[in-house]
């Protein structure tokens, strides 16, 4: 009988822990799902002196909760401390964590659509770590994504600048700069790709068919922009475009990557190139 | 006779050689008792979290083992120091061998001396081995431990820090009260830039010469503090680590003097 007396004593606090359990699980009256955990999240700056030395551990322990936290997508108005998390707390705790950067800017921008408090996390985590050329290139791949080529081709330019960055964050100033339009500045600066240490075989390759493509494009351009400034001048159309020469309104004939001449159409004044196509139609 | 005078007869024993010996008397004290329990703690919780975060984390799995690591070596380091230190002259006392210990030809500054440097000894070997186990990770995952090292042999000028203050307590009180002390010191230390901010909020006068005091006494472990560096491979101030390590050693070699002054101005009844 004694001995079974602790078994019993055991089995019964097990019991009453686990039905109290249960029953403050049914008392909770606050409803799942609203920031009422982040509301004591601390600053920074008072966690990483609590942490005594540990700051960096802190940090990781506050990225790891935050990843759970925010991969719980049932929260109601889970996007408003995700700056002040993941571009305050953490960097408080660690400014040199980059992981932390680019996962908040992806949460503001992707999920939350807030372009820019994306881009202040981003350029905070630039600031702390100026070898980090990840952060400015995701910058410029959501500023890209929202059609800011202009404010692409800045951060595009700053990842690229970077110590140890790659080839690729200039190649996507070079197609940015193509997709606002400046054909010629994207051609010299496919051939800056061409030129650098840092491209690889694949940077190389893409970049030689880029230089191909986009000088078709550019001539074709300036010849179709002759071309109307021909008719608008003379009111007819050219009939070849040795006309254009002689009117002054281009230096050269050109020719197209190959060698070949521009194809003119004299009855519709439309300029094509038989190298067209190298990279499809646009 | 007292107890510094060597019986006649018999060789007088080198200052260091009793040292030695009471050292190596209390590393393999030590050793029987906790240590090869709190490595094994360790290098199972390291191991454990090492794949318990990989599912848990987004990016770099490595960032967090580091640190992980780097903080488990301080904070096993620190508990061995205050745990084993603080009762480390004590239980001499209370067991009464320290009466048979210094009625032979050991001075006092020699058994602090000797219990110090058994303690140190046994926290070296402490982080030495704690260290491996986060080098093996580390290197199992194709990673250099190397950036490491600095901030590991800090953690042990810290610990070692921490031990003589361990022993400075144990030297006029009792384990309990040493323990709160030791724990204390190393709070203080981790929080003395605070004696600054405090003082610019004080008005001139006797509280901010106490902040002044204070910051300059109280130990800055902080300055002992390369673990986020190691951890992210950060270029350091030349000589940062060097400074590092004379100022705790010059620290502890002052603080263990303390010790032995206090432990030989003490009598036991």
């Amino acid at each position: 009988m004694r001995r079974l007396a602790p078994i019993a004593l055991l089995a019964v606090a097990v019991t009453l822990a686990a039905v109290s359990r249960d029953r403050l699980a049914a008392l909770e009256t606050t409803p799942r799902g609203g920031n009422e955990d982040l509301l004591y999240l601390p600053n920074g700056r008072y966690l990483r002196a609590a942490s005594l030395g540990h700051a960096s551990l802190a940090a990781d322990l506050v990225y790891l909760w935050a990843i759970q936290y925010y991969s719980d997508y049932d929260r109601t108005d889970r996007y408003r401390f995700v700056e002040h998390v993941f571009g305050s707390v953490i960097p408080e705790l660690d400014p040199h964590y980059v992981d932390p950067y680019w996962l908040g800017a992806m949460i503001l921008t992707v999920e939350a659509g807030d372009l820019e408090a994306g881009l202040r996390v981003l350029d905070k985590g630039f600031e702390n770590n100026p070898t980090a050329w990840v952060l400015p290139y995701l910058a410029g791949f959501e500023c890209y994504r929202a059609r800011q080529y202009e404010r692409a081709a800045a951060y595009f330019d700053r990842s690229s600048r970077a110590p140890n960055a790659p080839a690729l964050p200039l190649r996507m100033k070079a197609g940015t700069v193509a997709k606002k339009g400046d054909l010629r500045e994207s051609i010299r600066l496919w051939e800056e790709v061409l030129r650098d240490p840092r491209a690889d075989a694949a940077s190389l390759a893409i970049a030689e068919r880029q230089v191909r493509d986009l000088m078709v494009r550019a001539d074709l351009a300036d010849l179709g922009a002759a071309v109307e400034a021909f008719r608008s001048r003379e009111r007819h159309l050219p009939r070849s475009i040795e006309d254009l020469v002689r009117a002054g309104l281009l230096r050269r004939v050109p020719q197209d990557p190959n060698g070949q001449p521009f194809v003119y159409d004299a009855e519709t004044g439309r300029v094509t190139s038989r190298a067209g196509g190298v990279l499809g139609a646009r | 006779m007292s107890a510094s005078e060597a019986p006649r007869g018999r060789p007088r024993p080198g200052a260091l050689d009793a040292v030695f010996a009471i050292a190596v008397n209390t590393f393999r004290e030590g050793i029987r008792d906790r240590i090869l329990y709190l490595l094994l703690a360790f290098a199972l919780l390291l191991i454990g979290a090492s794949r318990f975060l990989s599912l848990l984390t987004v990016g770099d799995e490595s960032k967090i083992i580091k640190d992980l690591g780097l903080s488990a070596i301080s904070v096993f380091g620190l508990l061995t120091a205050v745990f084993v230190g603080v009762s480390l002259v004590f239980k001499e006392i209370e067991r009464r061998t320290v009466y048979t210990l210094l009625a032979t030809p050991v001075s006092r500054w020699q058994f602090v001396a000797g219990k110090y440097a058994g303690l140190l000894a046994m926290l070296a070997t402490n982080v030495v081995l704690m260290s491996s186990v986060l080098a093996a990770i580390l290197l199992f995952r194709g990673e250099s431990p190397l950036p490491l090292v600095t901030a590991e042999f800090l953690i042990l000028v810290e610990l070692a820090l921490v031990t003589a203050f361990a022993i400075l307590f144990s030297s006029f009180t009792n384990p309990i009260l040493s323990a709160v002390g030791t724990a204390a010191v190393y709070v203080a230390g981790h929080l003395s830039w605070s004696f600054d901010l405090l003082k610019k909020r004080l008005p001139p006068g006797a509280g901010r010469t106490l902040c002044d005091v204070l910051h300059a006494v109280l130990p800055n472990l902080d300055r002992l503090d390369l673990k986020t560096a190691a951890v992210h491979s950060l270029p350091l101030p030349p000589g940062e680590p060097l400074w590092g390590a004379l100022y705790g050693v010059a620290y502890t070699v002052a603080v263990l003097l303390l010790s032995a002054w206090l432990f030989s101005r003490r009598d036991f009844p």
